[in-house]
Order: C-alpha cells, then sequence, then structure tokens
C-alpha cells in the first residue's frame, strides 16, 4: 500500500484536494472504510464509496464535497493518526505479538482487504480479527502454539 | 513443548479486545487457586501512567487467551463489575497466597520454596509448575499434578517431583507432560 503521499484529486473541478496520509480498516467487513487526507488537525476524509478510483498516480473523488470534516469518535481517532495501520503492532489472538505491519495488500477496485504484511509472513484477510489504536489481531497460526522461541 | 508464562510476567500484561484492537486494562494481579490449580482470574488496573486500579475484574472463563504480550479478551465486556464478578474473583484478598511457601515430598523432604507459580498459556489459566527457590541456593521450577495438598504454610507434591525440576521453562515446557504421565494423570 504505498499509497501515501497519492494526490487526491476531484473528478468535477479537476482541483488537488490534498494527499492520502493514510487507509483505515473496517476489520469486521475486512475492506478499506476510509481514506485520511492531510494530517492532524487539519486531516479530512473521504469514505471508500465516495472515491470515484483508486489509481496509480491519484485518488480520484467524485466532488470535492466527498472531503469531509471527521465525523464520529472513530473517524476522529482515525483523523488524528491513531488507526493507522502500518507500523501497527501485530498480536495473535493467543496474546503472543507477530510483530508490525509492514505493508496492507487490497484491492483497489472494491477496496477489499486481500492481505497483511508482517516482516517475512503474509497473513490473508481471513485471519483479520479486529484493528485498532493499540494494535491488529489477526488469528494465530498453527504454528504458533508450539514454537520453541516463544519459550521464555 | 507448551508455552509457559510465569505469574509476574502475567502481571503488567495489557488486556486487549480482539474485536476493537484496543487495550482495555492492564493486569494488576493474577487470582490463583491452588486446590484448583489454576488461575481463577485476575484484578486489574487502567492502562497509562500513573492509572489507578480499575474496579471491574476478569473471571478466567472470560478469557481467550493468556498470551507472552497481552491477556486476551473478545471485546470490552469480558470486564465484569465487582457486585457480577463469580465469588473467587469479586473478593481476592481471601485468596491463599502460595508465594513463600515450602514444598515438601510426601516422604518429607523439602524441594524448596514458591516464588512464583506458572502458568500454561492459552485458555483456562492452568497452573502447571511453580518457580521455586531451591534448598541448596538458585532457582528451578517444578511441574504439578493436576491437583494438590495446600494448607497455609505448605505444599504436598508427590515424591516424584524430585526427578523433574528443571532450570528453566523451556525444561518445565516438556516435562510436564512425562511428570503427569508418571503420576498416571492425563
Amino acid at each position: 500500500m504505498a499509497a501515501q503521499g497519492r494526490k487526491v484529486i476531484s473528478r468535477a473541478s479537476a482541483e488537488e484536494l490534498g494527499s492520502v496520509s493514510h487507509l483505515v480498516l473496517d476489520s469486521d467487513n475486512r475492506r478499506i472504510a476510509l481514506v485520511v487526507v492531510g494530517k492532524r488537525r487539519k486531516a479530512r476524509v473521504v469514505s471508500w464509496e465516495d472515491l470515484s478510483g483508486f489509481g496509480a498516480d491519484a485518488v480520484m473523488v467524485s466532488q470535492d464535497e466527498a472531503l469531509r470534516e471527521p465525523q464520529d469518535d472513530r473517524e476522529q481517532a482515525a483523523a488524528m493518526g491513531d488507526l493507522e495501520l502500518l507500523g501497527r503492532r501485530a498480536l495473535s489472538d493467543l496474546g503472543n505479538e507477530l510483530g508490525k505491519i509492514d505493508d496492507v495488500v487490497f484491492d483497489p477496485d472494491s477496496g477489499a482487504l486481500e492481505s497483511l504484511v508482517v516482516g517475512e509472513d503474509e497473513r490473508p484477510a481471513g485471519s483479520l480479527l479486529g484493528a485498532g489504536s493499540y494494535a491488529v489481531v489477526v488469528r494465530a497460526d498453527g504454528a504458533e502454539s508450539a514454537p520453541r522461541q516463544w519459550q521464555s | 513443548m507448551k508455552l509457559l508464562v510465569t505469574g509476574s510476567s502475567i502481571r503488567g500484561l495489557p488486556v486487549v479486545s480482539i474485536a476493537e484492537g484496543e487495550d482495555v486494562a492492564e493486569v494488576r494481579d493474577i487470582i490463583y487457586h491452588a486446590e484448583a490449580g489454576a488461575v481463577v482470574g485476575f484484578t486489574l488496573n487502567k492502562r497509562g501512567m500513573l492509572a489507578g486500579r480499575l474496579k471491574q475484574g476478569l473471571p478466567i472463563e472470560q478469557v481467550h487467551a493468556v498470551g507472552r504480550d497481552a491477556v486476551m479478551i473478545d471485546d470490552g465486556s469480558q470486564l465484569v463489575a465487582p457486585e457480577d464478578a463469580p465469588e473467587a474473583v469479586g473478593s481476592p484478598e481471601t485468596e491463599r497466597d502460595v508465594i513463600g511457601n515450602d514444598v515438601l515430598t510426601e516422604s518429607g523432604v523439602s524441594v524448596g520454596a514458591v516464588t512464583d507459580v506458572v502458568v500454561l498459556a492459552g485458555r483456562g489459566g492452568q497452573v502447571v509448575g511453580y518457580q521455586i527457590k531451591l534448598p541448596g541456593g538458585g532457582e528451578g521450577y517444578i511441574p504439578l499434578p493436576v491437583q494438590l495438598a495446600v494448607s497455609g504454610a505448605a505444599l504436598v507434591v508427590p515424591d516424584v517431583t524430585r526427578d523433574f525440576v528443571c532450570n528453566d521453562l523451556v525444561g518445565l515446557g516438556a516435562a510436564v507432560d512425562e511428570f503427569r504421565a508418571r503420576l498416571g494423570i492425563a
């Protein structure tokens, strides 16, 4: 997801509205829910549904109004960067840290999550259980119940 | 091989909601019932610097898994108010503290004094061993049968325990099954 810094362009006015700061996941539906544009107090958000295209060179929105103020608590947290995925701690549901989220692979047409990259490991979208400000939680794989390095 | 964690390493772990990915509390203390051979729950602190004690507790039945880095719960609703908690969790001061107790074999030989409990990671909070201070000095680990006799002062373990004193948790992880097999416990 090298989406960071990608320009956000209005299809209606052809104006550049800003640049992508990060993407926010809807962990229940395992898809990208929100694009955060700009940083911190100046951050605005676009719902994935309001995008007309997530292209290699630019993120297109149908009209300028699609870029809006964050509304509920979760959107506020997203705008403040609290839900940024990259670099977030990855935790298994068995309570063991797996590393950091290094990349998020998704379908640019549908926004559907395909996989989460944690170090050398690629975890399928289906293993995602929850994502918040503390951790991204994924289902433990078979290997985790046993390996020696967790015996401390 | 089993993943084992000591009581002291569980203290301070974040309690993380799986559905929300949030740290909703942290473990203040573990509530252990020696007769049952299991952790029955946790008392909690709020998260963050200078945060105080949380009124709610966490019964072990509500825990999805105890891990090396976190105690996992399904979502925030698993924390229970003191008045709704099972008696064992709501009144932790009634717990019989085993730390410092002498461990004696059935034939009356001291194996050492308990310094910590060793918990099997995952569900259920099963206590599978103790960390002990060996009579000759130094630290060791012993496996436990599923149930054992406990008084305020001493714990009585099978004689065969002396053959299974381990130097570290890795050794204990391997020893627990063999120990229980020797005693004829599944």
